[in-house]
């Protein structure tokens, strides 16, 4: 009897395996897939063909070498570890929180960098500035990001429990809110587009300076998350209980905030608020690994991220091409109804 | 001396103001340690700062000889492991994998099982009997399922020393009995040492090597419950009014509020025990006698608070006689469960005070056979 349990329970494990195992392939592969598209397709599409070759040989000079290694595959790049970055940052929140409808932007990440952005884009500010910098935006978002951030972090280590700090940065978002409203009802009307636009995210004009920092200091922070999986387990069953097997709760504590933080911000500061990614991905690669392991959620996760806002940009620029649409339109159109069904369809609560 | 396994030294607890002062007590290994008190004394602070998760305000706890304060929070966890009232209960995650997560502070980078460690988690799903759970996932169980699976991760920890806040609420009858026994024979059999804050007083007496009863603020005993749980410690313990618990019987007892007028129960060698406690859920005040000071009617009939008339058998009985008819008396029922066999020199008084009260015209009745109360209750509800 005992001997048949523990037979079983092999074979069950064995078979969880197998299916974590085939869906990463499935994915890697969807990923794969969905970039080469998204470097296909565009206002002007190119036979696969060339897009390879193009690809391949970075040396020859055309019009296709152009729009692909100066604005399709920055923007593919881009699009992968954006959308992996938020979805890490979402999980890591979530599982922090042990909240389910926690996404990277709750501690007020979204509001500082849209606050300073408003402050450069609706203000005369901007146009002085303009001068010093091509990166003005994305500068501007990394100080408002990472300015909440620390804010939130010196604040989180005076109070005690995960709900006050969430109460915080709820709250700070709502500050952050107040006065960019206020400079948008003050703001011309010719300005006031543009900037709403930059509000819904866009992962176009990535130039390859930012491409590499988003490669370096994102892949830095994943790595480090992936390695403190086991710890991030741990935290499953709440703050209490990792204390007790041994996590060191304060030091644990900054490390998830600042990371979570850092990488939603990196993002958000170069692309604006992308919605979405970072609350749902995290549940759709839960619910399609069917696991809370993080070992397998953090590197599942960010797979998912990748694919699902690669395939939302190539939805965004296509659909109702020429127009672009705002990325975080399409996130939380074709996203939203995606978890809810995997939901239903797993009978399953969070 | 040996140094004792755990030892509180003037410990204060609390959060900035303290809630528990002064405590001093000490516990060899492998014993269970229940820590009885009414709701807000305490009890769950106490079990946070043993557990490290609470610096304590004053004084010293001592593990293995050790300041507590001293231990890395790693190598604490290897020795001790705690079960909160904290439902956690990780979606997707199955019942392995949550037991699997107690191997922590043992496992190595990115947590990875080893065989040492699955035979760990094996043994600490065995020893709850939940290996069938296994495969289940964690927020699909009962209750009763849950904190079972609960208790094994705390197990599969490894601990010498593990703290439950009360590991038994909201539980069924059957998986309460099930966790202590459980947590019973881990004390005798692998030395392990538990401190549990316990919410029932019989349970504690019932499971417990000793006892910590917290009551304003500090220690009010610490000892065998065999000693220190008296009836009249446990009713201060808990300010009972119209309770009280007898250790003999091991459970508590509610008195009936008197709203029924006064019933006297005739009885002898067991069979008015469940009379009395039926009488006084209806809301009778109790009497009753003629009984041996040793009988189980007595036993229950005093933890009910009734007035008893005992007899031992030497004593001349006519004063006793007198006594009860006039207690008799003023009672609007009578309960007569006398054996029918009755030749004990007791058995004749009560026939009297039964003869007694049915010429006075008062009501009797006759329960059935011994400790059977349905003719009580037909009889009862016949009146409502």
């Amino acid at each position: 009897m005992e001997a048949e349990l523990a037979l079983h329970n092999k074979l069950l494990a064995q078979g969880r395996r197998n299916r974590r195992i085939t869906v990463f392939y499935v994915l890697g592969a969807l990923a794969l897939l969905v970039a080469v598209v998204n470097l296909a397709v565009g206002s002007i599409s190119y036979p696969l063909r060339d897009v390879l070759h193009v690809l391949f040989n970075p040396s020859e000079v055309s019009d296709l070498h152009f729009i692909v290694w100066k604005i399709r595959l920055p923007r593919t790049l881009a699009c992968l570890m954006g959308g992996a970055y938020l979805a890490a940052s979402g999980l890591l929140l979530q599982v922090y929180f042990r909240n389910p409808i926690v996404g990277p932007f709750i501690l007020g990440i979204s509001s500082g960098a849209t606050l300073m952005v408003a402050l450069v884009m609706l203000t005369a500010l901007g146009l002085q500035l303009t001068y010093v910098t091509p990166f003005l935006t994305t500068i501007a978002g990394m100080v408002g990001a990472y300015g909440v951030m620390f804010i939130v972090v010196s604040i989180a280590a005076k109070v005690r429990s995960g709900a006050t700090l969430l109460v915080v940065g709820l709250m700070m978002g709502y500050i952050c809110g107040a006065v960019h409203s206020i400079l948008t009802a003050l703001a011309e009307k010719e300005k006031i587009k543009g900037f709403v636009l930059w509000s819904m995210g866009s992962f176009s004009g990535f130039k390859w300076v930012e491409i590499g920092i988003l490669f370096v200091v994102g892949g830095l922070l994943v790595g480090s998350i992936y390695l403190l999986s086991k710890p991030l387990n741990a935290f499953l069953l709440g703050e209490d209980y990792a204390a007790t097997m041994g996590v060191s709760i304060r030091k644990f504590r900054l490390f998830i905030l600042l990371a979570a933080s850092s990488l939603a911000g990196l993002v958000t500061a170069m692309a604006g608020p992308v919605a979405f990614i970072g609350l749902a991905v995290p549940h759709m690669a839960r619910l399609s690994f069917g696991t809370s392991d993080n070992r397998v959620l953090v590197p599942g996760a960010c797979l998912m991220g990748a694919i699902v806002t690669s395939l939302c940009d190539l939805i965004a620029r296509m659909w109702l091409s020429p127009v672009e649409l705002p990325i975080s339109a399409i996130t939380a159109f074709f996203g939203g109804p995606i978890v809810i069904g995997l939901l239903l369809k797993r009978g399953f609560k969070l | 001396m040996t140094t004792p396994f755990l030892e509180c030294r003037k410990l204060s607890v609390g959060y900035k103001k303290a809630v528990l002062r002064d405590l001093n007590f000490s516990a060899g290994r492998g014993r269970f340690i229940a820590v009885l008190g009414p709701n807000g004394v305490g009890k769950t602070t106490l079990l946070r700062c043993l557990s490290q998760r609470l610096k304590p305000l004053g004084g010293e706890i001592f593990l293995q000889g050790k300041n507590l304060q001293s231990y890395r929070p790693l190598e604490l966890a290897r020795i001790l492991s705690v079960v909160m009232t904290d439902k956690a209960a990780p979606p997707l995650l199955s019942v392995y994998e949550f037991v699997a997560l107690g191997r922590h502070p043992h496992t190595g980078f990115l947590g990875k099982l080893t065989d040492i460690d699955e035979a760990r988690v094996g043994d600490a799903l065995r020893s709850v009997r939940a290996e069938a759970l296994a495969d289940r996932f964690i927020d699909q169980l009962s209750d009763g399922e849950r904190q079972k699976v609960v208790l094994a991760r705390a197990l599969a920890q490894d601990p010498e020393l593990t703290l439950l806040d009360e590991p038994t609420a909201h539980l069924d009858l059957k998986h309460r009995m099930e966790v202590m026994g459980i947590l019973r024979s881990l004390c005798s059999q692998r030395n392990l040492t538990v401190i549990a804050a316990i919410h029932d007083v019989d349970v504690a007496a019932k499971v417990a090597d000793l006892v910590l009863s917290l009551k304003g603020g500090t220690v009010a005993s610490f000892g065998r419950p065999e000693e220190t749980l008296t009836s009249g410690s446990v009713a201060s313990l808990y300010d009972f009014e119209r309770a009280s618990f007898s250790n003999l019987l091991g459970g508590v007892e509610i008195r009936g509020d008197g709203s029924q007028g006064k019933a006297f129960v005739l009885s002898r060698q067991d069979s008015g025990a469940l009379a009395y406690r039926f009488l006084a859920k209806k809301g009778y005040q109790l009497s009753g006698g003629i009984l041996d000071p040793a009988d189980l009617d007595a036993h229950v009939g005093r933890a009910l608070g009734a007035r008893l008339f005992l007899w031992d058998g030497a004593a001349p009985p006519e004063a006793l006689y007198d006594e009860a008819l006039a207690d008799l008396s003023e009672a609007s029922l009578v309960v007569d469960g006398v054996p029918e066999s009755g030749a004990a020199p007791a058995d004749g008084l009560s026939h009297r005070l039964l003869d007694a009260a049915r010429e006075r015209g008062l009501k009797v009745i006759r329960l059935g056979s011994p400790g059977d109360v349905s003719p009580l209750a037909s009889a009862l509800s016949a009146n409502a």
